[in-house]
């Protein structure tokens, strides 16, 4: 088996790298002390937790047309074999960046969180992030094996489905999260839009 | 024509009384370890200017607006955490990219419009002229909800619009900041419309709080902050602080501010400080306090930004709903 097949294989190893980009803030606001960074860390964190976040489940959605453009490629069928890994880091990040946003808003004790709850609920932007974060925590409680048997194949899929729609309402968040448009947004979609799109493409043309 | 009274804390800089010069030591490092006393102070404030808006340094604290009133966020965050899009969107990008070559010395500033006293001043000629500089410890809240508490030196706007001596149809008065997309990144990428431009009422730029700071932490402003003169109304969110200001103008009418012009549903002409009245994307009822770490770090945000004593008169009748 040739390295990179092996490397992308190994359970360490992705594991390695879902969880690199949590320690990352250690270094700017441990390391270099960087004051930019450290006049608001909460910030810092916030937006970093939420682009790691978008990043991974743009990541997630791309592996499946990966492996039909490139069926015969090793490298992309070892990936596939950690969709649900891939996918649970993304909430996993999604939640940092929830708990974030409430500290980031002084949620320190029950009444205060439930009004930055309330707020969130009246403003569409923040709005899209919750319904954004309960669609990856259902797609998280039902990601085992168990819950698949349980809902039966055909349900599960339909279910998970809602990935895409996650993808397109987390590309709206993280546009409005900024007063200019963040070009990083196209850097993260763009990719997967295009390669949904040759992957739809495929298919049909395969089913014909 | 602006008419107005002294207001009893407003001593003339020159009027340097012992306990200041005591508080100065205590505070300037460099004084106390230069090991120089009064005498010391004295020897400082005559020394000689070598660049732009220097001019009076170090100034006096005006004891309306002491430090003692409020605690100062760290210099390093307040020179290091910018928003200055002329340089980048990023925090951190004014600190880089307005200090490779960007000059701020010399810099002309012109008074126009409609008033009896057109003129063009060099900023270190122009604090000269209006007698010199004071320092005044504000309350700093940016519309993204966080706050500084920032000890700015300089003079009050009234001086400068009473230098210019505006015609009684003057109501407005609208400020122009630097375009110079050689030396600004920002200005090349063009990611706002350039030059940026703000505006006052002209009894908001007459009320007492407002300010032209050519300074902070008694030293003249860093250029990511704005060098070397630049707006400073605590009471209204930073966006209305003009940074780098070369023009000042008298108009009969209201003008385009630049952030409301971008996007006029998020930002208004007034962009008074109000916790009731919200972002449309976030709240404003509190604030995260710059410096204050991972778990101390929020506050409620006052009405008027903690200034509404002084500035709520302005607004009697006015919608602030309507007029945000």
């Amino acid at each position: 088996m040739p390295l990179l097949e092996k490397l992308l294989r190994s359970k360490a190893v992705i594991w390695t790298l879902l969880v690199l980009p949590g320690l990352w803030p250690f270094w700017p606001l441990l390391v270099t002390r960087n004051p930019t960074t450290g006049a608001d860390p909460l910030k810092f964190l916030l937006h970093h937790f939420g682009f790691v976040a978008c990043v991974l489940l743009a990541v997630v959605l791309a592996l499946t047309p990966l492996r039909v453009l490139w069926p015969q490629s090793k490298p992309a069928l070892a990936l596939n074999r950690h969709r649900r890994l891939v996918g649970v880091a993304s909430f996993a990040y999604a939640l940092l960046h929830l708990v974030a946003h409430v500290l980031h808003e002084g949620g320190t004790d029950p009444a205060r969180v439930a009004a930055i709850f309330g707020t969130a609920l009246g403003k569409p932007f923040q709005l899209v992030g919750l319904i954004t974060f309960t669609i990856l925590l259902v797609l998280t409680l039902t990601s085992p094996h168990a819950a698949l048997r349980r809902l039966g194949g055909r349900r599960w899929k339909n279910l998970h489905r809602l990935a895409y729609l996650a993808a397109a309402l987390a590309a709206y968040h993280q546009i409005y999260a900024r007063k200019l448009f963040p070009v990083q947004v196209l850097w993260i979609f763009v990719p997967l839009a295009l390669l949904e799109a040759a992957r739809i493409i495929r298919q049909r043309a395969m089913a014909k | 024509m602006l008419i107005r009274s002294p207001k009893t804390w407003e001593l003339p800089t020159a009027a340097v009384t012992p306990e200041a010069l005591y508080r100065l030591t205590q505070r300037r490092d460099f004084l106390k370890t230069a090991g120089v006393g009064l005498a010391g102070a004295a020897f400082f404030r005559s020394a000689p200017l070598l660049s732009a808006a220097t001019a009076g340094f170090p100034a006096k604290e005006n004891p309306a607006f002491p430090a003692a009133k409020l605690k100062p966020t760290a210099e390093d965050y307040i020179t290091s955490y910018n928003n200055f899009y002329e340089f980048g969107t990023g925090k951190d990008e004014p600190k880089v990219f307005a200090n490779k070559g960007w000059k701020t010395d010399p810099w002309t500033i012109e008074l126009a419009g409609l008033v009896n006293k057109p003129a063009k001043f060099d900023v270190n000629e122009l604090v000269k002229k209006i007698g010199g500089i004071e320092e005044r410890v504000y309350r700093f809240r940016c519309v993204e909800a966080w706050s500084m508490v920032i000890p700015w030196d300089g003079f009050p706007l009234a001086k400068l619009i009473a230098l210019a001596d505006p015609k009684p149809e003057a109501k407005f008065v609208k400020f122009t900041s630097f375009n110079d997309p050689n030396s600004a990144p920002g200005q090349r990428q063009a990611n706002l419309d350039y030059p940026y431009v703000e505006g006052l009422r002209m009894d908001e730029a007459a009320h007492e709080l407002a300010f032209m700071a050519t300074g902070l932490y008694g030293k003249p402003l860093p250029n990511q902050n704005g060098a070397p003169i630049r707006l400073v109304t605590p009471w209204k969110y930073g966006f209305k602080n003009i940074k780098s200001v070369v023009k000042i103008e008298f108009t009969t009418t209201q003008p385009k501010n630049t952030w409301n012009i971008m996007q006029a549903g998020e930002y208004g002409f007034y962009a008074n400080v109000n916790p009731k009245v919200d972002h449309p994307r976030w709240s404003q009822a509190s604030e995260r306090i710059i410096g204050g770490g991972l778990f101390s770090g929020s506050q409620a945000t006052l009405m008027f930004n903690g200034y509404e004593k002084e500035v709520a008169p302005l607004y009697k009748g006015l919608d602030l709903v309507k007029n945000y």
